[in-house]
């Protein structure tokens, strides 16, 4: 079975300022979708990423340099990403429709893992 | 329940049950001058989890994960700040990842509650503190119940913690040892409030926090395991909330409207928890000296043995309700008391006792508008039932009693 990656930006300051009560309403449904595709075997993993800038290593200018990743300038952040399984594309995007990240953000973007990859 | 209600409800008793816990525990490990510390370092962990388990799925063991991610948080943050936390130089863990959680301890939350009922606090601020500390309570919850703003409480809850740091020796270490006698009035207190607000919470989507009213007959179970004696206030106290307890399967209908005790399917009721109540209610005979909790459970015994609202026995209920003023005066109380008269057609006294009640805490509770509208029907005054379940719609309510008083102003609006 194909896999695909979905990857889960959300704005900078989305979950801040959130009641605790709110802030469990919107989690109980993505827990709810990851308990359910993972009943049905079609989760594969995931991991959240930390809400911190990150690091980027470029050796454009011939040596090697580190920056700290752009974080103020960007509307969205990868709050995470998760790896699932699917047919094809369009049954990754009905997957995607049902998302409760597209419930509660705006967007997925997703990603198909080349076969040859997988042992 | 479908899934999402199921994992909704699964992460809401864990937040809950849990937060009790790792507060308690981490109070039990490092004393109680870290119970602000052990706090914040129970809701990171919190925190934490709701933010992980969407790409994780739920732990096998969801308490086991909050417990340890909460144990190396609080290493942390001690190894951090020692100094600042006021906590001993000498203050150090063998190995990195040993479990500040000790398993040995039988009930950190009883201890924390026994802390929190120090006999120098006033018994609102015992309260308060345990309410928010061990039973996970939130501010606004906690002000719901004792009737309290905001600012009153947490003014109350600073001085209460202030107090329960100055508390030091084996008693801060093993206080159920220690201090369980004399504290033990007030432990009883706290688990019945505790419970009360379980079984109707004052606001929110759940019509009934079941985990709660568990909760609560935990405690006091884990506390008759402690004591050699159980008083027969305790005993008296246990049958209520299994009285109570027994009802909660009849206390919804399919559409999970809320229904009282005038319309329930007695047929539903736990049989087996009466009959267990019953059992304790006899042992809470043995001494003549009777507290508020054996006629709060006499009361709730004529309603287990009732076939029918309409059957029930009035007259003994209004007599205990009579006795149990004579120990306590609520409001609570005196609306019920109010209500079994009415069922008696005694509607002058009915009138009277709820006329007695302070209007500045009458007018915010639901069911003394509840009882005044009641008590107008029975007049045969349709104008003033309505106006009463009006007031009634606009004091705090779950959703579930909010929609029960709207079924009944329907009801009275329909002419006969």
């Amino acid at each position: 079975m194909p896999k695909f990656v979905l990857m889960l930006p959300h704005a900078p300051d989305r979950y801040e300022n959130l009641s605790e009560a709110d802030f469990m309403e919107v989690m109980t449904d993505y827990i709810g979708w990851v308990e359910q595709m993972s009943a049905e075997g079609k989760y594969l993993s995931g991991e959240k990423l930390n809400a911190d800038p990150g690091r980027i290593v470029t050796n454009k200018t011939g040596s090697i340099e580190v920056h700290d990743g752009p974080f103020t300038e960007v509307a969205e952040i990868l709050g995470g990403y998760m790896v699932i399984e699917a047919k094809d594309y369009d049954d990754a995007v009905e997957i995607a429709r049902a998302h409760p990240h597209m419930k509660h953000n705006q967007t997925i973007i997703i990603r198909q893992t080349d076969p040859a990859a997988d042992d | 329940m479908d899934d999402a209600a199921r994992i909704h409800k699964l992460l809401d008793e864990t937040v809950r049950r849990e937060r009790g816990w790792l507060i308690s525990s981490l109070v039990a490990r490092l004393g109680p001058a870290q119970v602000d510390l052990a706090q914040d370092v129970a809701q990171d962990a919190i925190v934490k989890a709701l933010s992980t388990w969407p790409y994780k799925g739920i732990p096998d063991n969801p308490r086991a994960w909050l417990r340890r991610v909460a144990g190396n948080a609080a290493i942390d943050r001690i190894r951090r700040s020692a100094r600042e936390l006021g906590i001993e130089d000498n203050w150090q863990f063998t190995a990195p990842d040993d479990d500040i959680i000790t398993p040995s301890l039988s009930d950190p939350e009883l201890d924390l509650m026994v802390l929190c009922c120090a006999p120098d606090l006033t018994p609102d601020d015992q309260l308060i503190l345990a309410l928010k500390t061990v039973c996970g309570f939130t501010a606004v919850e906690t002000g719901a119940l004792l009737f309290l703003s905001e600012d009153a409480l947490s003014q109350r809850l600073a001085r209460a913690k202030r107090k329960l740091r100055a508390q030091s020796g084996d008693l801060a270490r093993y206080p159920t040892r220690f201090a369980l006698k004399e504290r033990l009035p007030q432990i009883l207190r706290i688990i019945y409030l505790m419970f009360s607000w379980g079984y109707l919470p004052r606001r929110g989507k759940e019509p009934v926090r079941e985990d709660l009213c568990r909760e609560a007959i935990r405690l006091s179970e884990g506390l008759m395991a402690h004591s050699i004696d159980t008083t027969p206030g305790h005993h008296a106290l246990h049958a209520l909330l299994l009285f109570q307890t027994a009802r909660l399967p009849a206390r919804f209908d399919q559409d999970g409207q809320l229904l009282t005790l005038e319309y329930q399917d007695r047929t539903c009721w736990n049989r087996d928890m009466i009959s267990e109540a019953f059992e304790q209610l006899e042992a809470a005979q043995s001494s003549p000296a009777l507290t508020r909790y054996h006629f709060e459970a006499g009361i709730a015994s004529m309603h287990a043995r009732a076939s029918t609202w309409r059957a029930t026995d009035w007259t003994s209920i209004s007599r205990l309700y009579e006795l149990l003023e004579r120990h306590v005066q609520s409001p609570a109380i005196s609306v019920n008391h109010a209500v079994s008269l009415i069922m008696q057609a005694r509607l002058d006294e009915a009138q009277a006792r709820l006329a007695a009640i302070d209007p500045k805490v009458a007018g915010s509770m639901t069911g003394w508008h509840l009882a005044n509208s009641r008590l107008a029907t029975a007049r045969g005054d349709q104008d003033l039932a309505r106006t009463a379940l009006e007031a009634a719609q606009r004091c705090m309510n779950s959703v579930a009693v909010a929609d029960h008083i709207h079924r009944q102003y329907k009801q009275i609006e329909r002419p006969a």
